[in-house]
C-alpha cells in the first residue's frame, strides 16, 4: 500500500512515515505544495494525506486537481484548522475523512486503514488476523468461523486492535476513538472493556492478543 | 430621581418661596399704602369741620354716611391729644365685624370744647388688597403652570438626543460585532457625548476583536507543536525495555497532553461562537441528539452503574445550529456521567421548551453562580477542564436560551428553556 505524506511540518511527517512504515505501508512524502502537486501527477496512491496550510498554496486545490484528473486516491485531511468550514468543504470537494491535529498516530492508522478498505475492496474486505476474520461491512466478527456476540464498541475496539496490530496503543486514544474526545479524566472504564473483549475473545477458542502495557496502554500483538 | 424632577423641585421650591415672601411683602406695602390714602382722606374731613367752624361759629351737622361717621361730643374736662388710630367697628348692616380707622380732635367752636371722632370704615381698603393680591396670586399661578407644561414638553424633547444615545449603550454588545449608532443632534454638549461614545464603542470593538483574533492564532499555533509532540511520544511508546517507572512518566506525558490539546481545542471553539461562524440554522430534532449520545455513553454509563431515567417527548424542533445542538447535548450528558457517583442517577427531560438534566453528584465546593465562568470548577474533580459548562452557556446565550442551575437533595439540576 503506497501512502503520501503531504505535510510542511517535517517532525509530525516524519512521525508519522516511522509509524506507518511499521504498519507495513511504503510511505511518500512532500513538504510544500509544488512537490506535491508533481508528485500527484506522476504517481497512484492508496491514500494521500493532506494538510490544508502549505507553503505555496492551499491543500484543498491539490484535492481538486485530483478529482479533475479522475484520481481515485483515497485522501484524508489532516489540518491544525479544526474549522467546520474546513471540514464541509474538503467533504463537499472530495476527500474521504477529516482529522484535525493534534491526533493519535493509533487513529490516523486506523482511518488510513478504513480508506483504503472503502476505495479497494468496495468495503467488501474481510480483514484477517490469525483465526479472527471481520467483516467491516455486516461489521460481524468471528473466531474459526464462529461469530463472535460483540457490542457495537467491543467491535469498534477490535477493528481499532487489529488496525494497529502489534502497536502501543494508549488509554487516550482508544477512549477518542471509541466516544469521541469530550472524555477527559479517569479512563478506567477502558478497562472493563477490555476486559470483556478478551473474554469472548478466548471463549471463541482464540489465544489471548491483547497485552497489558503497564502505565501506557495495549498491545494486540501475536507474538 | 429623574433629571428633570429634580430640577423641577427645586425649581418649585424656590418659586414658591420667592413667592410667598414677595406676596407677603406685597400684600403689607399695598394695604400701607392704602391705610395711608384713608389718613388722608381723614385729615380732609378735619379740616373740612374746622373750615365750617371758623366760617359759621357753630359745629355742622353730625353726618353718618356708609362708610364715614363724624361725632361730637361735648368735652369740657380735658384736652385731648388729637390722634389717628384703627378701631374695632361693629356693623349693624352686615352683623360682622369691622376695621376702620379713627381720627380724634378737639374743636372750640361757640367757647364750647368739643371732641369730634371721625371714624371710616377700612372695608373698601380691605377688599381692594384682597382683590389685587388676588389676582396677581392667579397671575403667578398660572405662570407656574405654563412653565412647568413647558419645562415637562419641552425638557423631554431637549433630552431626546440623550435618551437615544443611552438607548444604544443599553443595546450594546460586543459579541454581534455592531458599532453603535447615533443620530445626529444639533446641541453642542450632546454632540461631544456622542462623539465621545462613539469613539469609545470603536476601540472597545477593535480591542476586542484583536484580542479575539489573538486567542484564534494562539489556539491554531499550538496544534502543530502538539501534533509533533503527541505523534513523537506515541512513537517512543512502542519503544521495548522501559523499566516501570519510565512507563508511568511516559503515561503521565500522555495524559497531560491530552489534557492540553482538549484545552486548546475547547478554547478555539469558545472563541468560534464568540465569533459567530456556527450561523447556518436548521430544524434540529433533540430528542433524536439525546438518544444517540445516550448511546454512545452507555458503556460509561452501566460502568459507573448509574440509574438512567429518560422522559423525552418526541418531536421537539429547536431552531439552532446542528454542531452547536449536538455540542450542547453532549457536554451536559458527559458533565452529568463525569460528576457523578457509582451507582448515582441521571434523570433527562425533555418537552416542548425545557430540557431537564439531573445527576446525583457530591455538593459543589464552589459558588454555583460562578459554575458558568470559565476554569471555574468543582475541587472534587480536578481532572476536569472547567470549560463544559462555559461552553454550555455561551451556545445558549447564542440563541438566548435560559440556563439555570440549582441543587437540591443531593441533585444536580441543569435546565435549559428554549
Amino acid at each position: 500500500m503506497k501512502i503520501l505524506i503531504i505535510e510542511d511540518e517535517k517532525a509530525l511527517s516524519e512521525s508519522i512515515s516511522t509509524y506507518l512504515k511499521a504498519q507495513d505501508y511504503i510511505c511518500e512524502t512532500a513538504f510544500d505544495f509544488h512537490s506535491a502537486i508533481e508528485k500527484t501527477e506522476l504517481y497512484d496512491y492508496d491514500c494521500i494525506l493532506l494538510d490544508i496550510t502549505l507553503p505555496g498554496g492551499s491543500g484543498l486545490t491539490i484535492l481538486k486537481a485530483l478529482r479533475e484528473n479522475n484520481k481515485a486516491d483515497g485522501v484524508l485531511i489532516i489540518s491544525a484548522k479544526n474549522s467546520i468550514d474546513d471540514k464541509v468543504q474538503g467533504l463537499i470537494s472530495g476527500a474521504d475523512d477529516y482529522l484535525s491535529k493534534p491526533f493519535h498516530l493509533s487513529e490516523l492508522s486506523a482511518r488510513i486503514a478504513a480508506i483504503i478498505r472503502r476505495k479497494k475492496f468496495g468495503g467488501n474486505s474481510v480483514i484477517q488476523f490469525n483465526n479472527i476474520s471481520i467483516d467491516t461491512q455486516a461489521k460481524i466478527a468471528s473466531v474459526n468461523k464462529t461469530t463472535l456476540d460483540l457490542t457495537k464498541k467491543e467491535f469498534e475496539l477490535l477493528l481499532y486492535f487489529v488496525s494497529n496490530k502489534r502497536r502501543v496503543i494508549s488509554k487516550n486514544a482508544i477512549a477518542e476513538h471509541l466516544w469521541g474526545d469530550e472524555m477527559e479524566g479517569n479512563l478506567d472504564f477502558i478497562y472493563t472493556h477490555i476486559k470483556n473483549l478478551r473474554k469472548k475473545l478466548q471463549e471463541a477458542g482464540d489465544a489471548d492478543y491483547i497485552k497489558s502495557v503497564y502505565g501506557m496502554g495495549y498491545k494486540f500483538t501475536d507474538t | 430621581m429623574k433629571l428633570l424632577a429634580r430640577y423641577n423641585r427645586v425649581n418649585i421650591a424656590a418659586t414658591i418661596l420667592v413667592l410667598l415672601v414677595g406676596g407677603l411683602c406685597y400684600y403689607f406695602i399695598l394695604r400701607f399704602v392704602l391705610i395711608h390714602q384713608l389718613d388722608k382722606d381723614l385729615k380732609v374731613e378735619e379740616q373740612e369741620v374746622k373750615d365750617y367752624v371758623q366760617r359759621n361759629n357753630s359745629l355742622p351737622n353730625a353726618a353718618n354716611y356708609k362708610d364715614q361717621k363724624v361725632v361730637f361730643e361735648p368735652d369740657e374736662s380735658v384736652l385731648i391729644k388729637r390722634k389717628i388710630f384703627s378701631v374695632n367697628l361693629y356693623d349693624t348692616a352686615e352683623d360682622e365685624q369691622q376695621q376702620g380707622r379713627q381720627l380724634i380732635f378737639t374743636i372750640n367752636s361757640a367757647g364750647k370744647n368739643y371732641k369730634v371722632t371721625i371714624t371710616k370704615s377700612q372695608q373698601e381698603t380691605e377688599d381692594l388688597v384682597k382683590l389685587i393680591v388676588m389676582l396677581t396670586l392667579a397671575i403667578v399661578v398660572l405662570l407656574l403652570m405654563v412653565l412647568f407644561i413647558i419645562n415637562r414638553f419641552v425638557l423631554n424633547k431637549l433630552w431626546l438626543p440623550f435618551n437615544n444615545t443611552l438607548q444604544q449603550l443599553k443595546q450594546f454588545n460586543l459579541s454581534n460585532k455592531t458599532a453603535i449608532n447615533l443620530k445626529d443632534t444639533n446641541i453642542n454638549e450632546f454632540i461631544e457625548l456622542n462623539a465621545a461614545v462613539t469613539a469609545m464603542s470603536n476601540s472597545v470593538l477593535k480591542d476586542y476583536d484583536a484580542l479575539k483574533s489573538f486567542t484564534e492564532n494562539a489556539s491554531h499555533e499550538i496544534q502543530t507543536p502538539l501534533a509533533v509532540i503527541k505523534s513523537k511520544l506515541e512513537l517512543l511508546m512502542q519503544a521495548e525495555n522501559f523499566s516501570e517507572t519510565q512507563m508511568h512518566y511516559i503515561q503521565n506525558i500522555q495524559e497531560e497532553i491530552s489534557r492540553l490539546s482538549k484545552l486548546n481545542q475547547s478554547l478555539l471553539l469558545l472563541t468560534k461562537i464568540d465569533n459567530q461562524q456556527f450561523k447556518d440554522t436548521e430544524k434540529v430534532d433533540i430528542a433524536n441528539i439525546i438518544t444517540k449520545h445516550l448511546n454512545n455513553y452507555e458503556e460509561l454509563i452501566s460502568a459507573k452503574e448509574i440509574a438512567l431515567t429518560k422522559n423525552i417527548s418526541e418531536g421537539n424542533f429547536v431552531v439552532m445550529n446542528k454542531v452547536m445542538a449536538e455540542i450542547l447535548v453532549s457536554n451536559l450528558i458527559t458533565n452529568a456521567i463525569k460528576h457523578n457517583v457509582e451507582r448515582g442517577s441521571i434523570t433527562i427531560e425533555l418537552n416542548k421548551d425545557q430540557l431537564t438534566v439531573s445527576n446525583s453528584g457530591p455538593v459543589l465546593a464552589t459558588n454555583p453562580k460562578e459554575l458558568f465562568e470559565r476554569f471555574k470548577k468543582d475541587k472534587v474533580n480536578s481532572e476536569s477542564l472547567g470549560l463544559g459548562l462555559s461552553i454550555v452557556k455561551k451556545i445558549c446565550e447564542q440563541y438566548h436560551f435560559k440556563v439555570d442551575y440549582n441543587y437540591t437533595n443531593g441533585l444536580h439540576t441543569v435546565s435549559l428553556s428554549f
